[in-house]
């Protein structure tokens, strides 16, 4: 019984290797292009809601550049998505991002292209290029590039229900009182004020940035990134009291039990008039009216102050566009970012996602609902999102949500210094650009 | 007859006995050559694909690498600010008080359901597969469907019957909504064990209750030194594979709070994958990651020989 | 060790009382075999499974606006596009033949190379290479994900194999650990004897695995067989991360579509939920019948 010297493999291995290499083989084969003098552009797309707006669009580019293939990859978890395909070196030739605190992280690690010298830079309304600018950008070339070009904005306010209003006779609040006495009235008459769902921490958000944005003092977040750990000279503390107190008035006014309702009951609340205002913004516009088609929406900047000309709108870029920055396809990439940038297609998008159009020259949207932020947006009297500014390893949502349901602004502030003070001392070397 | 469940506890932890008697060892001593080629492809894939990324990701521990771009070494700096961190510290004292109570409720209802279906019921195919849907359900739909439950249906029902003080969401009470993810967990943990313990029972052979039947012996006591002694190896595995897993619980707690209300049900792979990847902190999240390697393996390892011990004792 | 002994000094004793004629006391109160109490038990207990099943199916039927109330309302309008909308929105043929393919080779590559480690180490413990192994194979049951996730992702990318087939390479690798766990104690329980008789009989190293040990594994290869499959088909994370190429999306990753920005689209998901849940559930009931047989085949001796 001699054991032989070199294994003799079980049959059962054989087909399993088999069928091993055929689908290497397929895998492979799938991955080569199908004509030599097409090119395929990767289109990284981040927003689920938008896919069949953006399957139309390529469709129509397509029409009009026989010569190009865009793929739209419409990517779960963006976030963790765009990190995996960096480590992999392998940057899509076209983005779509959220323009947030992620982006600017992204755009300071120099991983997008220089716009800068693109003619469609001129068409941007500029107040909403600042705020991409705002948020970071790549200083590898000594100055401030343009790394993202904004596609969609949004516009953060309060939310409100014009039949409630007239059924109680309340006006639009200019002013910081007039919306706490609208609030009272509402109350007398048994009608909730808010609808508020803070199940979902982020909710308490647009509060946050209204109040913080508006109260904050100019320079507040290069000071406070200047300071280091150490929050001598400005800290939210000092300089956020204020705004953090009205925000907790605001949510005392909150319906029975909204520690419980998340975002989805709080869209089908409202659409079906269970409060007079909702502090959202108008994004959750089409949330809504998935809900009730009918619902009766209006909007109004939040009135921080008493002075009604400190009114600004909150306004974000929902969906901003990259180039990546060694994609070897930079003629064609262009050539669609131009495209999705036409006015055409903006205001295409704007129409069906009940956004804002970044263009300069751009028709008003018509959005009745939205007519009481437009102007701002026109005029550029808008501010950023002030939690694009807070690094996002601090649980900032997370604190927020705590402070509305106990009512302490106190303990937040203290806890926001803290993380603040902690994640700066972490953060030993300033992330410089290539 | 043998018996088949108590060669499994010698491997881990103790002197396992020669599994062959002396006189065969010297047949088997030409053999070897071939169990090396079993071994050694696996060894080298396995060397490659996981043990050269945990070392690589235990490098970057010492880095402030932000998961892309440009880094530098920062020595032990990461792990200094980590024992300062009250995120950290407070989702370490969650997600242990969690684990422990998750575990020996999964492992209890899990047994009592295995011996369920595993005696002589109506339907047992059918109620073999109802008992498997948890484990096979996707984390959106348990997610939604058991906040819906919790915010809703209970609230109501508990109203109904004149126990106000659960009409709440449970959910939304930073002091209680850890119960219910630990509700959620279990419910969904259980169809896994339960398919564990089932594999175990069966290999109890039937003969041994019967003739522990005839004896006069009451379910009880059979249960106690028939099934325990002899499953005793799967409640081992199943005790030290349950705690690790609920340590490393992430999917229930995104989908039910969020690490909410506020940050009290914040878990370790939370913060971890949140802060690091998201967040952009990918250095400083390596040293908790490898710190919670450690502690993972220190506590596996208590357990299992706690258990191993409290076994041979039986 | 003392268990074992005790337990057929116990069998042993009782074998010879049986052996003596006594009024048998029969375990089931003599209805033929069925426990009805227990049977009710376990229905009760199973309604705790079966109503938030209800649940998913009810909501899948339903349109956005009819979510509400207390949930368990049969819809009023049964909406069956919700299926055909999860269909298209998740081009589900083509994400279904991509789980698939996935799962199948992580399956048929799982149990084709795991019990064979494993066979290898059990028959060699008192060998310091193959005791080391096997610590060092169990060892990576408690790595925490988190720690390989990135280096994995560059490694997958550099070697070539960030596409389906490095998929199920890296699953049958991770299941490596918890695999031999398993395979290691049940071969432990596989006397030696009957390896000494093939070997005897002239079969070398690899006959005696396939000839003996493998069919004898047949209950332990159903249930790795099983937890192998759910984990692959249900896993989200890796293929997220690994995969390059959008056109090989697996399921799990297709689904996210209704995750949106700021709501989810409950109806159609779950409609998609169900989906995809089906064929995980016939191949579970298929299965777990292996797994009662053989091993009623395998005890008895």
């Amino acid at each position: 019984m001699h054991a032989p010297t070199h294994p003799r493999r079980p049959r059962w291995r054989v087909p399993v290797g088999a069928l091993a290499v055929a689908a290497l083989a397929l895998s492979m084969s799938g991955c080569s292009s199908a004509q030599s003098d097409v090119v395929t552009l990767d289109f990284f797309q981040f927003k689920p809601e938008a896919v069949q707006d953006f399957a139309d669009i390529v469709e129509g580019f397509e029409a009009e550049n026989p010569g190009i293939r865009v793929i739209q990859n419409s990517v779960p978890d963006p976030d963790t998505a765009i990190r995996t395909l960096l480590v992999k070196n392998k940057v899509p030739d076209v983005l779509t991002l959220n323009v947030n605190g992620n982006y600017g992280e992204l755009a300071r690690a120099c991983i997008f292209a220089d716009l800068d010298a693109e003619p469609v830079v001129d068409t941007v309304n500029p107040a909403v290029q600042q705020i991409v600018q705002d948020l970071g950008t790549c200083a590898a070339s000594g100055e401030d590039e343009i790394n993202a070009l904004p596609f969609a904005s949004n516009a953060s306010g309060i939310l409100y229900n014009p039949d409630i209003f007239a059924a109680n006779g309340v006006e639009v609040p200019t002013t910081w009182t007039e919306l706490i006495a609208a609030a009272d009235t509402f109350t007398a008459n048994g009608v909730d004020p808010f609808y508020c769902t803070m199940k979902d921490a982020w909710t308490a958000g647009p509060a946050f940035v209204n109040l913080g944005g508006t109260l904050a003092p100019d320079g507040f977040f290069d000071d406070l990134r200047a300071e280091g750990s150490n929050l001598d000279s400005v800290s939210f503390s000092k300089d956020f009291d204020e705004a953090m107190q009205k925000e907790v008035e605001l949510f005392s006014y909150c319906q029975e039990n909204f520690a419980s309702r998340d975002y989805n009951a709080g869209n089908k609340a409202f659409a079906e008039g269970a409060s007079a205002m909702y502090l959202q913004g108008s994004y959750a516009i089409p949330a809504i009216r998935a809900n009730n088609a009918d619902a009766p929406i209006g909007s109004f900047p939040y009135p921080v102050t008493d002075d009604a000309d400190d009114r600004v709108v909150v306004s974000g870029v929902d969906v901003g566009i990259m180039v990546g920055r060694d994609t070897p396809h930079p003629v064609e990439a262009q050539k669609f970012v131009d495209y999705l940038m036409s006015p055409d297609v903006v205001e295409g998008y704007t129409a069906a996602q009940s956004t804002f159009s970044p263009l300069e020259n751009a028709a008003p949207n018509s959005d009745p609902a939205l007519a009481g932020l437009e102007p701002y947006f026109t005029d550029g009297t808008i501010i950023g999102f002030i939690d694009h500014q807070i690094p996002a390893s601090i649980p900032l949502v997370n604190l927020l949500q705590s402070m509305v349901i106990t009512g302490d602004s106190e303990t937040f502030l203290r806890s926001l210094d803290s993380e603040w003070s902690k994640v700066a001392a972490r953060t030993a070397t300033q992330r410089q650009g290539k | 007859m043998t018996t088949t469940a108590d060669r499994a506890t010698t491997p881990v932890g103790t002197t396992p006995p020669p599994t062959t008697p002396p006189r065969a060892k010297s047949r088997f001593s030409r053999t070897p050559r071939t169990f090396y080629w079993m071994v050694v492809p696996a060894l080298v894939i396995f060397f490659g694909l996981h043990t050269v990324p945990v070392i690589s990701g235990m490098f970057f521990s010492l880095t402030n690498y932000a998961g892309y771009g440009t880094w530098d070494l920062v020595g032990l700096s990461n792990y200094v600010n980590l024992f300062q961190d009250s995120r950290v510290l407070s989702s370490y004292a969650f997600t242990f008080g969690f684990a422990i109570v998750s575990t020996i409720l999964v492992n209890v209802i899990a047994l009592a359901i295995a011996l369920g279906l595993n005696a002589r019921i109506k339907f047992k195919t059918a109620f073999r597969g109802v008992f498997f849907i948890p484990y096979i359900l996707a984390i959106l739909i348990i997610g939604y469907v058991f906040n819906y439950l919790f915010a809703n249906s209970f609230p109501a029902i508990f109203t109904s019957l004149g126990f106000d003080g659960l009409s709440g969401n449970i959910l939304a009470d930073p002091n209680f909504a850890w119960i219910g993810i630990v509700i959620v967990t279990v419910w969904q943990a259980a169809a896994f064990n339960v398919i564990l313990y089932l594999a175990g029972l069966q290999t109890i052979p039937g003969e041994l209750y019967e003739a522990a039947g005839i004896d006069g012996a009451s379910s009880w006591r059979q249960f106690r030194s028939i099934t325990f002694p002899l499953i005793g190896a799967y409640f081992t595995i199943n005790m030290v594979l349950s705690f690790k897993s609920f340590l490393q619980v992430f999917d229930q707690i995104v989908a039910l709070t969020n690490g909410g209300p506020g940050t009290s049900t914040e878990s370790i792979a939370m913060v971890i994958y949140r802060g690091g990847f998201q967040g952009g902190e990918y250095g400083y999240q390596m040293a908790n990651a490898v710190v919670y390697l450690i502690v993972i393996i220190l506590v596996s390892f208590i357990q299992l020989r706690f258990l191993q011990r409290r076994e041979a004792s039986i | 060790m003392s268990t074992l002994t005790n337990n057929e000094a116990f069998v042993a004793d009782t074998a010879v009382d049986a052996a003596r004629p006594r009024r048998r006391r029969r375990l089931d109160g003599g209805n033929g075999g069925i426990n009805w109490w227990l049977t009710a038990l376990i229905a009760v207990c199973s309604l705790t499974v079966l109503i938030p099943l209800y649940f998913t199916v009810v909501t899948a039927l339903k349109t956005p606006d009819q979510l509400g109330g207390t949930g368990f309302e049969l819809p009023t309008s049964i909406r069956w596009e919700n299926f055909a909308d999860a269909y298209q929105l998740t081009n589900f043929p083509r994400a279904l033949l991509n789980t698939a393919l996935i799962t199948v080779g992580a399956v048929v590559l799982t149990l084709a190379t795991n019990s064979l480690v494993a066979y290898a180490i059990a028959r060699n413990m008192h060998k310091k290479f193959f005791k080391g192994l096997y610590f060092y194979f169990l060892a990576a049951i408690f790595v925490p994900f988190p720690i390989i996730m990135l280096p994995v992702v560059k490694e997958t990318a550099l070697l070539g194999i960030d596409t389906p087939v490095g998929l199920i390479l890296l699953y049958t690798v991770y299941g490596l650990s918890f695999n031999i766990f398993i395979f290691v104690a049940y071969i432990n329980s596989i006397p030696i004897e009957l390896e000494e008789a093939a070997r005897m009989d002239g079969a070398s190293t690899w006959g005696v695995f396939r000839k003996v040990i493998f069919p004898l594994l047949a209950p332990m290869n159903a249930t790795v067989g099983i937890l192998t499959c759910v984990w692959a088909w249900n896993d989200f994370l890796l293929p997220l991360v690994v995969l390059s190429d959008p056109s090989a999306q697996t399921l799990p990753l297709a689904q996210f579509i209704f995750q949106g920005q700021f709501n989810t689209n409950y109806t159609v998901a779950f409609a998609s939920y169900l989906m995809a849940l089906a064929p995980l559930l016939v191949v579970y009931m298929i299965a777990q019948k292996w797994v009662v047989s053989g091993v009623m085949r395998g005890s008895v001796k």
